[in-house]
């Protein structure tokens, strides 16, 4: 695969096959939740038999049971997640195997999936545990971007590298970088995990100075850390 | 793997609309080599179609692919042409599911 943008100090490609499975959800009236969500974690844990990671501290080298994040108190989605699978065709009938054993009665979902572009990247102990909040972001290179000669977005990438360092050197946990153009119309998904809002706040203060933005449009989601059993269960 | 449904949404960036007509041409044969390239790798194109009136899109593309594989290769020969620096799009895929009863 050749990768949309170049590596930095901070990103690097992966070789492998390794492919995101992220998911937008909505919760919906389910009659029989208990059993749906039993189902469900069934499923994941046949899934994390056969090499898929469940969480960003798995991603990341860590240990961690399955967890996403609660987003319901600030965006029109309850629940936003990714896994990491093993390729984009295990992805693919991964997500399907999820939906069949119960996670359609559960949330009604958008699904993005896309290989693993770079690797996650963290200066911190592999099982921090200070990590209580997640940060989605997807991006679409913008028409700015599409017009820009090879020189600028180098310059562009590297300006954006130095807002990256800080993010690293604060404690915040960059889950790598997926490539969802093939199948969306987002190119790009980035997922962090952060202590708290004021952290990402601080990030994103500095990714405007930046001019991260620039090139970019953007959807960002922030939500609370819960395991993936809880959120199954409800919370509503 | 299951065969996947490639739907391809599809509008001009607005620097389509400035290109001489020979510059266009140029483009459009690359783009139209990606896409017997990825005829001959299996593909099947399914047609194109105007959407304008009634979307925030201009056409919408549809390919059969014999897995969710070939089909990102095809959209990576795609970006190999620069086709997305021209288009704006949005894609998807789906998988075959039984007729309503």
């Amino acid at each position: 695969m050749k990768p949309l943008t170049g590596e930095t100090d901070v990103f690097s490609h992966t070789a492998g096959s390794r492919c995101g499975v992220a998911f937008l959800a909505r919760r919906h009236a389910a009659a029989d939740r208990t059993g749906a969500a039993r189902a469900v974690r069934a499923e994941l844990a046949a899934l994390s038999a056969r090499g898929w990671h469940l969480s960003v501290t798995e991603m990341a080298g860590g240990q961690d049971e399955p967890t996403a994040y609660d987003t319901a108190f600030a965006h029109d989605v309850d629940v936003v997640g990714v896994f990491d699978a093993p390729d984009l065709s295990a992805a693919l009938s991964g997500s399907v195997a999820l939906e069949a054993a119960g996670w359609a009665k559960l949330f009604s979902t958008e699904w993005l999936i896309g290989p693993r572009e770079f690797a996650p990247a963290t200066t911190l102990d592999e099982n921090s545990s200070d990590h209580h909040w997640g940060f989605f972001a997807l991006w679409e290179w913008n028409d700015a971007w599409q017009a820009a000669s090879a020189d600028e977005r180098r310059a562009y990438d590297a300006d954006c590298d130095v807002a990256f360092a800080a993010d690293l050197r604060a404690g915040v946990t960059i889950a790598g970088r997926h490539r969802l153009d093939w199948a969306s119309n987002w190119h790009h998904l980035g997922v962090w995990e952060v202590s708290d809002p004021a952290q990402l706040d601080d990030a994103m203060l500095d990714h405007e100075r930046v001019a991260d933005f620039k090139f970019t449009t953007s959807r960002h989601y922030v939500g609370r850390k819960r395991p993936i059993a809880e959120l199954l269960e409800g919370g509503w | 793997m299951a065969e996947v449904l490639w739907i391809h949404y599809a509008r001009a960036r607005s620097p389509w609309y400035e290109l001489s007509e020979s510059a266009r041409e140029e483009h459009l044969s690359r783009f139209a080599a990606a896409r017997e390239e990825s005829a001959a790798a299996g593909g099947r194109y399914a047609g194109t179609f105007h959407v304008r009136g009634w979307s925030d899109w201009s056409t919408v593309e549809l390919w059969h692919f014999p897995d969710a594989d070939a089909a990102f290769a095809h959209w990576n020969r795609l970006g190999d042409a620069a086709y997305a620096q021209w288009f704006a799009f949005a894609n998807n895929i789906g998988l075959a599911a039984e007729a309503p009863a």
